[in-house]
């Protein structure tokens, strides 16, 4: 129960001691651990309905040891964020027995603090408000207080294999139930390759499920349906119903979790002790962690959008990608040398596909030191760099955590001098095993040893690096692969003995950030960095792309691929992808091309290989596959004007590039659990294909508007399942009526290429003759767009005309982003045939309206109604009008 | 009226301005024919009465102002044949000095010289310099080198499709005479080898005639264990009956050896000799149980020995079915009548010892020199080659051979004791020969004149050895004049070869219609077993390699090209396991492609800008 709740500094404050007298007396009574602490309670309010619930032992009674509080993670902006509650409103709870602390939260919630039992709630304003989301409902909240070892009796340690966990702090853990309300699904909590709406995994008919984990893994080989932890951790879970909306919990806690979805019923057995109202439907989770400290965070939406918007305030919303990034990449383990580089890339231009980045796998290194080249292999990186740089294209190396335990390594010379590695539960240099063998592990918790490593990235340190050099993060979960569970042994030691179990998650986390510190630091802060990175955590949205690990050339892996992104963008994540074609094995080429046909669509866009699979680069499986895939790259790059946009509003708003169904449909119950069809932005559907040979696929369109066949251009009713022939062309994609889509259909060898390039905007007419869309654009690469170098435009058709008006705020910026660009063609769909002409103004020009293709590629698609050549400046404000 | 025609003689001056200055900065687009070939010229002059020009794929129709007015108006690009409007496009460069180039309308004024000439970036973005004079000349003189190597090359390739000519036309006139002269061989062999027969036979008869007598001589002593006999009998029986189930398939130790060399004439198929049915395992066994029944339990100690004798016997009871037993024992003991009856004695010993009757005669040698055919030292190093074409798909035994780059080029000598055309043949000889053996041995003399004997047995060996060499050859002839040559058999002299290259710590040896390994030490992979001429003749496949690690089974494929002797230029393994090696040789010098090359040469000189003195 909570005592002595007070207002202080403009937080809720109270203490939490058991509730139970006997349990009390039970505690005095036991001499050897005397009485249960009481824990010290702290609930905050901040700006757009997110309340601070945090629960931490009394530091006044000395503890054995700080807890561990994740640093880093919580942007300064958010803290700035916070209002100062004034005063307390103490009521009676409904049943009349207990009492409630009430405090403001934002217009229309409140956050409450039930004393006895203790619980913790936002509801809809007022005293008969609905509640929303609460902690502690089910009463099983526990935490295991840090305390002396019970004489030589009590052993802490652990073994696990041929490891052992010395644990010398003894038992930590911390536990308490969720409820969502008006809940129909939980999302979120990634990295697990599952479906979106999460399952249960307690409850009346679920068998012999474990909990979803978080604990940050290099799991080999990875089954595409199981609550197993993969790379990376975000303890945020969002929940949505039909007749609420959505709510969001988020726990900053880095160390080993695990959260049971109870499955409705689940608690049947026992007699609901603490009486829930029974007529709110609701979903019930269990959290679990091994260490740490309760720092969470309610999140009050009520929409899907405002979830993220709300979750994305606290950790920060997703770096601006540079163009290339977002354009297409080609990796694969290994290639292998300069000459390999050439010819890879000389291919891409014989067979006219785009492509922006080539990757270099850890065979590139001289002995998998990174930041170092095989010589042999590579004589003259920076030349090969260039020479890519001089078609537009960009190259990325990788550089992993894990460093060579080698004398003449000046890395490791450096970091084991300077004492940044971390220590193993003795003190000494932690010596794991990875790809270079025998290798040490930066401490990169330590701000001051993420420093140093930044540094390590300037073109001077960095030898054979250039401008046009990008990073990739691999291994940082970090993977160990003499280590248990290939990981790190939890008592290892970091900055300020802080143990690794408590920081585990958040390890890569750390990493990222250093690195694309590095590469922020190399260009004096000019250009946007690029680094992708495997193992991931809270954050890890301000500091790169995320993708979803080692996944298989398999059906099931395409299919699981797009959950995962869509949970990753949910959570934070937007820049996100699964490796194109399947990492291990060989796909056959049907898998191979709808991989690429829905890869196309993945935020983040890459195709990649283990070195024990066949070669597979697009060209490589005969002319109509090399047709296919080229296509499907393709439209990608038409539509990047499009995904830049997002990418932006992604930065701006936390919004995900892969939306799943539901966020732009919140109240259409068809699509909660639809997991096989996405969108991208909120004008694009896609339905992938996951099955071989395909005839027929299903296609749920939501809403009551109309979708355009993004290819043929055919409208499709809203809000019913359409059942379309499987086309080998392409992955069913719908543009939504009522919007606006920027293209670029001229194609080049890269993204770089397409900057002058001119635009056409698909203009999808609803039933009312309306549509809008954005556009966004930039330099592309340096940070001046955050000093307002940027031209954004919202597009508005309605009443028969077309206008173009400047969304960026006057005067935002001392910086101003020019472009020549024009756009060269407007397609109307679902516009009614007639006019022959359109005039422009200002300028007062007639342009010609006439039939044209709707795609200038791939056939004779049905005729659409074109403005031919309006040629306007897409910086000018315009109208358009047809006459 | 007027206009048009002025327009006209703009679109000329422009045609001239482009042709005759290579680049202009401030071109453009409209109204031109940039980007457009001179072959197409023609098309983009075709305006209609209306002033349009259909679209090529003739869907839709363009007019002048659509033409290069960097609008996609054709889905195939044909009325933006100088912009980047069409992603179908190709854009011309005229590349004077140069190789003129389609590239991809992509390409146009996308801020990267791809033409040599700068004609596809005219936006001014970029400057693209002219290079195509010192490109073209780098360009022609590689070019030259390449027609004078190809030049040579043709020459040498020709030399070789001859010569491979010839060599096949004689190995396949060697064939077709082989094979008669084995059909010849085969029948005198037979003929010997009956005859051969014959006198063991008589040989055999005139010894157990011996062995009769004497143990008629003990058959009283004898006749008071015939009871215990039975049960030996049955004994036996299952002893046989065991012996038999161990032995199956078709027992191949001893016991067949001794049986086959006496009783039946050839049962191994080693020697290729066909005809003989081989002798069932349940007709063995009755055979042993009735000459069991007959025999005395003495004899039947020694099951292998018995057995020999036995059948022997048998086989005599059934040539002389007709008399009776006395008569028989009588007709076969007049052959040894009045010489060596010890001998006898030593024979029976010397059977029960499980050695052979006449050690002399039939040695255990002979008969293992049969199995192994034609294996004799002798043999070895003069089929050294044959030997390994014959195993070509027998990976198993390549170790033991000495596969290296030894040319087989003198096969025809290996046979030029039988083949040498123009000496009298030896094989009329052995004919003749034979012929006068055979009428000179008389079969039904007693006792067998001995130097007859050895003499048709010397013969038979000569002549079974001779035939085996004969069959090993053709076989070969067959093997090699079986793979795919090439379409001019250009590919002959691969036949036998391997060829060898060292990269950091491997030895690759590409060894073509057989397979390709890799070396390190002593240990050899596998990297594939001939499997065919890919891409008309320009790559060698091998597939089916070792298997790899987590990985598939290892492949390579050679690519060919032109070169003046064959040698491997590089290895390399684009994907794990998966090896590429370029090789060169004059087989792939083709004068259809040196044409190719002269042409190009000429349009490259004829495309020499005018005014390149100037510059």
């Amino acid at each position: 129960m909570a005592t002595d709740v007070l207002i202080s500094d403009g937080d809720l404050i109270a203490k939490l001691v058991p509730k139970d007298k006997d349990e009390v007396q039970e505690n005095l009574d036991n001499q050897e651990n005397p009485i249960v602490k009481p824990l010290v309670l702290t609930i905050s309010a901040y700006q757009d309905g997110v309340l601070r619930l945090k629960i931490d032992e009394d530091q006044s009674l000395s503890p054995s040891k700080k807890r561990f509080e994740v640093p880093d993670v919580i942007v300064p902006e958010f803290l700035n964020k916070k209002l100062w509650l004034q005063k307390l409103k103490t009521e009676k709870s409904e049943d009349g027995l207990g009492i409630l602390s009430v405090i403001y939260l934002s217009d229309g919630y409140e956050g409450v603090i039930r004393h006895d039992p203790f619980e913790v709630f936002v509801r809809e304003s007022g005293k008969n408000g609905k509640k929303m989301l609460s902690l502690n409902s089910n009463g099983l909240f526990d935490f295991e207080q840090l305390r002396e070892q019970k004489g030589e009796n009590e052993d802490w340690e652990e073994r696990f294999r041929s490891h052992t966990d010395t644990r010398p702090y003894g038992p930590q853990s911390i536990s308490f139930d969720v409820s969502f309300y008006d809940a129909d699904f939980v999302y979120g909590i990634p990295e697990h390759a599952t479906s979106l709406a999460l399952k249960p995994t307690r409850g009346p008919g679920v068998e012999d499920s474990e909990p979803y984990r978080h604990f940050n893994l290099d799991v080999f080989e990875y089954i595409a349906d199981s609550p197993f932890g993969l790379y990376g951790s975000i303890p945020f879970m969002i929940s949505h119903g039909k007749s609420h909306g959505s709510s969001g919990f988020f726990w900053l806690n880095a160390a080993e979790m695990q959260i049971d979805v109870l499955g409705t019923g689940w608690n049947d057995e026992f007699s609901s002790v603490l009486m829930l109202p029974s007529d709110q439907k609701r979903v019930d989770t269990l959290w679990m962690s091994e260490a740490g400290v309760v720092d969470a965070f309610f999140f009050v939406g009520p929409g899907p959008k405002d979830v993220v918007r709300q979750y994305t305030s606290v950790t920060g919303t997703p770096a601006m990608p540079q163009l290339f990034a977002i354009a297409y990449h080609q990796c694969r383990w290994n290639y292998r040398d300069e000459e390999d580089v050439y010819n890879v890339d000389a291919k891409f231009d014989e067979h006219d596909i785009p492509y922006d980045v080539l990757w270099l796998d850890i065979e590139h290194t001289d002995g998998k030191k990174y930041f170092t080249w095989d010589r042999l292999l590579f004589p003259n990186p920076e030349e090969m760099q260039k020479k890519l740089a001089a078609k537009g294209r960009h190259m990325v190396t990788i550089v992993d955590p894990h460093i060579k335990r080698d004398e003449s390594y000046y890395i490791h010379k450096e970091a084991s001098q300077k004492g940044y590695y971390v220590k193993d539960a003795t003190g000494k240099d932690y010596d794991g095993w990875c790809w270079p063998g025998s290798s040490s592990y930066l401490d990169m918790v330590n701000p001051e040893i993420r420093s140093w490593w930044a540094e390590k990235f300037s073109y001077e340190n960095y030898v054979g690096s250039t401008p046009s050099l990008h990073i990739w993060n691999d291994m940082n979960e970090p993977s160990v692969f003499n280590g248990p569970e290939v990981s790190m042994p939890r008592d290892a030691l970091h900055h300020d003995d802080v143990e690794h179990r408590e920081l585990h998650n958040a390890y890569g986390y750390y990493f990222h950030m250093a690195t694309s510190d590095g590469l922020v630091k190399r260009g004096d802060g000019k250009d946007r960095p690029f680094v992708l990175s495997r193992a991931f955590f809270p954050g890890s949205q301000r500091y790169g792309a995320i993708w979803t690990g080692d996944n298989s050339a398999e059906w099931d892996h395409l299919r699981v691929s797009v959950p995962m992104v869509l949970t990753l963008g949910l959570t934070g994540i937007s820049f996100s992808g699964a490796d194109v074609g399947g990492f291990f094995g060989n796909p056959d080429t049907e898998l191979l091309v709808r991989w690429y046909q829905v890869g196309a669509y993945y935020p983040f866009f890459r195709g990649h290989a283990h070195h024990d699979t066949k070669r597979r680069e697009p060209w490589l499986f005969g002319e109509r596959n090399t047709e296919l895939m080229r296509e499907a790259i393709r439209v990608r790059y038409m539509l990047l004007p499009y995904f830049y946009t997002l990418f932006r509003e992604a930065n701006m708003s936390g919004i995900p590039v892969a939306r799943p169904l539901w966020m732009e449909f919140p109240d259409d119950e068809q699509t909660f659990s639809n997991d096989e069809a996405f969108m991208v932005g909120n004008s694009l559907l896609v339905q992938g294909i996951y099955t071989e040979k395909a005839k027929h696929v299903s296609v749920y369109l939501p809403g009551d508007q109309s979708w355009y066949d993004l290819r043929t251009g055919t409208a499709y009713k809203g809000g019913v399942t359409h059942k379309l022939e499987a086309s080998e062309d392409s992955v069913p994609a719908f543009q939504r009526a009522g919007t606006i889509l920027p293209r670029k259909d001229r194609f080049r060898r890269s993204s770089t290429q397409m900057e002058n390039d001119p635009y056409t905007l698909v203009i999808a007419l609803n039933s009312s003759q309306a549509a809008e869309g954005w556009l966004y654009v930039d330099d592309g690469k340096s940070f001046e767009f955050q000093q307002g170098a940027y031209i954004h435009r919202h597009f508005m058709y309605s009443d028969g005309k077309l206008t173009s008006s400047n969304m960026a705020t006057a005067g935002s910026g001392s910086k101003k982003f020019a472009s020549e660009c024009i756009v060269e063609r407007i397609i109307l769909l679902g516009f009614y045939p007639g006019p022959k002409n359109a005039l422009i103004e200002p300028a007062n020009e007639k342009v010609d309206i006439e039939l044209g293709p709707l795609l200038l590629r791939g056939g004779r698609g049905s005729s659409v109604i074109t403005i031919r050549k309006p040629n306007v400046r897409i910086a000018d404000d315009w109208t358009i009008k047809i006459l | 009226m007027k206009k048009i025609r002025l327009q006209n003689v703009l679109l000329f001056l422009c045609i001239i301005f482009i042709r005759g200055i290579s680049r202009s900065a401030s071109l453009t687009p409209e109204d031109s024919l940039i980007g457009v070939a001179p072959a197409d010229e023609t098309y983009y002059k075709g305006w209609s009465s209306s002033g349009t020009i259909n679209c090529k794929d003739g869907f839709k129709k363009f007019n002048k102002s659509q033409l290069n007015d960097d609008f996609c108006d054709c889905l195939d690009g044909s009325d933006e044949p100088g912009t980047s409007a069409c992603p179908n496009g190709k854009f011309y460069c005229k590349n004077a000095g140069h190789v003129p180039l389609f590239i991809y309308s992509s390409r146009v004024n996308d801020g990267i010289c791809d033409c040599c000439d700068g004609s596809d970036e005219y936006d001014g973005t970029i400057k693209c310099p002219n290079t195509c004079w010192e490109a073209g000349k780098v360009a022609r003189g590689k070019l030259k080198k390449k027609i004078a190597m190809y030049e040579e090359g043709v020459t040498i390739r020709k030399g070789d499709v001859e010569r491979a000519k010839l060599s096949i036309a004689k190995e396949e006139a060697e064939l077709s005479k082989l094979k008669d002269e084995e059909k010849i061989l085969d029948g005198l062999v037979r003929q010997l080898k009956e005859h051969k027969e014959q006198i063991e036979k008589a040989e055999e008869k005139e010894r157990l005639q011996k062995v009769q007598e004497e143990k008629e001589a003990e058959a009283k002593v004898e006749e008071s264990k015939a009871e215990v006999n039975d049960e030996d009998i049955e004994q036996m029986k299952s002893d046989i009956n065991v012996k038999i189930d161990i032995l199956s398939p078709p027992p191949q130790d001893a016991l067949e050896d001794h049986y086959e060399s006496v009783s039946k004439p050839e049962v191994s198929d080693h020697t290729g000799i066909e005809g003989f049915p081989s002798h069932g395992v349940e007709q063995m066994k009755e055979d042993l149980l009735q000459n069991a029944k007959q025999k005395e339990a003495e004899s039947m100690v020694d099951g292998k020995a018995d057995l020999e004798t036995r059948n022997q016997e048998e086989d005599v009871l059934e040539d002389t079915e007709s008399l009776s037993r006395e008569e028989l024992g009588r007709l076969v003991a007049s052959r040894w009548t009045g010489e060596k009856t010890e001998q006898q004695t030593e024979e029976i010993d010397a059977s029960k010892d499980d050695t052979h009757p006449n050690p002399d005669e039939i040695p255990n040698d002979t008969h293992d020199e049969e199995y192994n055919g034609y294996d004799s030292e002798d043999d070895e190093e003069r089929y050294d080659d044959d030997e390994s074409e014959d195993q070509v798909d027998d990976f198993a035994e390549e170790e033991h051979n000495d596969f290296s780059d030894k040319p087989e080029s003198d096969d025809e000598s290996d046979l030029s004791d039988m083949t040498s055309t123009g000496n009298p043949s030896w094989l009329e000889k052995i004919q003749q020969t034979v012929r006068s053996m055979l009428q000179a041995v008389n079969l039904f003399q007693t006792p067998v004149n001995t130097s007859e004997a050895a003499h048709v047995r010397k013969e038979y060996d000569e002549s079974s050895a001779k035939l085996s060499k004969i069959q090993s050859r053709i076989s070969s002839l067959e093997q090699k004049l079986k793979h795919d040559l090439g379409q001019e058999k250009e590919f002959y002299s691969f036949y036998g070869q391997c060829f060898e290259t060292k990269q950091n710590k491997y030895v690759y040896k590409i060894c073509p219609f057989k397979q390709a390994t890799q070396v390190e030490g002593h240990s050899t992979t596998r990297l594939g077993s001939w499997e065919k001429f890919e891409d008309s003749y320009k790559v060698m496949q091998f597939s089916n390699g070792d298997k790899c690690w987590n990985g598939p089974d290892r492949s390579l494929k050679v690519k060919l090209r032109c070169g003046l002797t064959n040698e491997i230029s590089d290895i390399d393994e684009p994907s794990r396991c998966e090896y590429l090696v370029l090789l060169s040789t004059p087989a792939l010098c083709l004068e259809d492609k040196l044409k190719e090359l002269r042409d190009k040469l000429e349009t490259m000189n004829k495309e020499q800008p005018q005014g390149h003195d100037e510059l």
